[in-house]
């Protein structure tokens, strides 16, 4: 069974962001950039699949990225991913949602799948749009919010995560399946991982390679445009109060919710 | 643009909360930009959904009470807007920021080759386009978007952003025909309600949430009491959800889901970036943690530096004995 694991490289969280005010796009070379944390589950989740099918099974790990983004799919493949695709190329730059999700449909359609597995979101832009995009251009069943997979024999089943409980939810494969953080445990990179990871085949692939249309990438492709950015100033320090005797603490966040009527 | 059409999801004839918030939003929308507005409610109880809905000033309510949610996952909503958005010609969708709403948008953003605008804290118009402001990077940034040529123009909005209306529309019904025997590739084999009923966190006007200094699952009830006088959701840190103490569903964070309440009460959270990027947005901040130099206390509006177990029964007591008089 062929799965190809969807990852993104991301700001680290706690990083400062600066933009740049011509292309409004994030300073990405200022900050340290980090695997998407949610596609660590995805990525492991990939491997206990393999370990379970066993056979032939491989995992492949795809990105759009600058040449920087190496660093993550390494991690990936320290991970004990077989091998990865990457897509880099200045026309993609400042694609929206929607191009991302065009352009990964043809590489994936490029580099073949039996499943397809994401994190639900980017800890960037928290979308969650990119891999119900891509399955719709592949046409193939979308199981998204999964907080456990099985598969099975060419078939598919899924715990997906709805606001109050869960659905049960099942296919035939090819299928996408994007997981949530409740599926497992992510494992770290061994030693013996990370210098395997250094032999390991990253391939690198055209625009061309795929058949993607760079008028429908980057700024020109996109049919949405960030005109402005704002930096959300710090919340200011509000007061602190030492409660010594419980019941005046209680009566003082009384008295503060009546005060911003909000009781 | 023809239309300003919101989409509005019914638990069996029951309204999300954030649905009479969303149909007012598309009609004032819709008002602003001189076009028709409509809202459109899917699934067992449409019918009921849409009483509902007369209360708010849209034109036109959309009910597809035959469309087969509850046996397969998407595809029988994503047939019923397509068919309804080709219908209606270009529109302005707006969806919630539900795990469907979500997919939903991806994918009617495919089908109709839509620009799709996700996170909108805020939608308006301005010389008749649309803007839509937009909390990026851990609400560290907030970003003002816009559609370029686009027919069909999607938006996917945070709860509690908008306002709901007690006014009145027009209050058509037009019933949305779908092929109850059509079958689809995502099946549903079993809906399992855990929490059936219960306000989630994300659509939430007041969320109490606990954290590691609950020291066990069994302190939660703190938490459910205070939230239930209230009448808010209950949430979670990592290191609650982690430690198995409470489901995933109720996670506040990078990891979790993003919050914009009214109130926000943080009881034994320690207020890391990760917790902060999901609750930062929030109206006003309370927090009880008895390490008064928790972080915490940097950025809400009210810290109290005390005994939670103590505290937060007082307060229930108190919410519950105003409540009781009011």
């Amino acid at each position: 069974m062929k799965i190809v694991v969807t990852v993104k490289q991301v700001p680290d969280t706690n990083a400062e962001k600066t933009f740049d005010p011509a292309t409004k796009r994030l300073n990405r070379s200022s900050v340290e950039n980090v695997l998407n944390p949610f596609d660590e589950y995805a990525i492991e989740e990939a491997l206990r699949i393999k370990e379970a099918v066993g056979g032939d099974s491989t995992v492949t790990i795809l990105t759009m990225a600058p040449q920087s983004g190496v660093d993550i799919v390494r991690k990936a493949l320290g991970m004990g991913a077989d091998n990865a695709v990457m897509i880099s190329d200045p026309a993609i730059g400042g694609s929206d949602t929607m191009a991302t999700a065009y352009l990964l449909a043809l590489a994936l359609k490029h580099v073949g799948y039996d499943l397809i597995l994401s994190g639900t979101q980017s800890t960037d832009a928290i979308n969650s749009i990119v891999p119900a995009a891509v399955a719709e251009h592949l046409g193939i069943p979308c199981l998204t919010y999964a907080k456990k997979v099985s598969v099975r024999d060419g078939s598919i089943e899924v715990q997906r995560e709805t606001e109050s409980g869960y659905l049960r939810v099942s296919a035939q494969l090819p299928a996408l399946v994007s997981v949530t953080k409740s599926i497992n445990e992510p494992r770290y990179p061994t030693l013996k991982g990370i210098m395997g990871a250094k032999k390991k085949e990253v391939k690198a692939l055209t625009l061309a390679d795929i058949g993607a249309d760079a008028a429908r990438l980057g700024d020109q492709g996109s049919k949405t445009a960030v005109d402005s950015f704002t930096t959300v100033g710090a919340r200011a320090k509000g007061t602190v109060i030492q409660a010594s005797d419980p019941r005046e603490g209680a009566q003082k966040i009384m008295n503060f919710l009546i005060e911003k009527k909000l009781i | 643009m023809k239309t300003v059409i919101s989409l509005v999801e019914n638990d069996n004839g029951r309204l999300r909360r954030t649905g009479l918030e969303m149909a007012t939003k598309a009609a004032d929308l819709a008002k602003q930009l001189g076009v028709a507005s409509g809202a459109v409610v899917l699934g067992k109880g449409a019918e009921q959904a849409a009483e509902q809905l007369k209360k708010t000033p849209v034109d036109t309510i959309y009910a597809g009470a035959d469309v087969p949610l509850d046996g397969f996952l998407g595809d029988p909503a994503a047939d019923a807007l397509e068919a309804l958005l080709k219908q209606t010609g270009p529109a302005l969708l707006l969806v919630p920021a539900t795990n469907l709403g979500k997919d939903l948008a991806a994918r009617l953003g495919v089908r109709l080759n839509a620009g799709v605008i996700t996170e909108a804290s805020d939608v308006s118009a301005k010389d008749g386009a649309v803007v839509v402001q937009s909390p990026k990077f851990g609400g560290s940034v907030l970003s003002s978007i816009q559609f370029k040529s686009a027919d069909y123009q999607i938006v996917v909005c945070r709860a509690n952003s908008f306002a709901a209306r007690d006014e009145a529309g027009k209050g058509n019904v037009v019933t949305l025909a779908a092929d109850g025997s059509k079958q689809y590739p995502a099946r549903i084999e079993e809906a399992v309600a855990q929490e059936a009923g219960k306000l989630t966190v994300d659509e939430a006007g007041i969320v109490v949430s606990g954290g590691r200094g609950l020291g066990g699952p069994e302190h939660f009830d703190i938490i459910e009491a205070l939230a239930d006088a209230l009448g808010g959701a209950v949430g979670a840190s990592r290191a609650a959800v982690d430690a198995g103490w409470i489901p995933h569903a109720h996670q506040v964070g990078q990891t979790g889901k993003t919050v914009t309440p009214q109130l926000y009460i943080a009881c034994g959270i320690s207020g890391a970036i990760q917790h902060k990027v999901g609750m930062r947005s929030a109206g006003i901040i309370v927090a009880i943690n008895k390490d008064g130099n928790a972080p915490i206390f940097e950025f809400c509006d009210l810290g109290v530096v005390g005994d939670l177990f103590q505290i937060g029964p007082e307060l229930t007591k108190l919410v519950k004995e105003r409540k009781g008089a009011a």
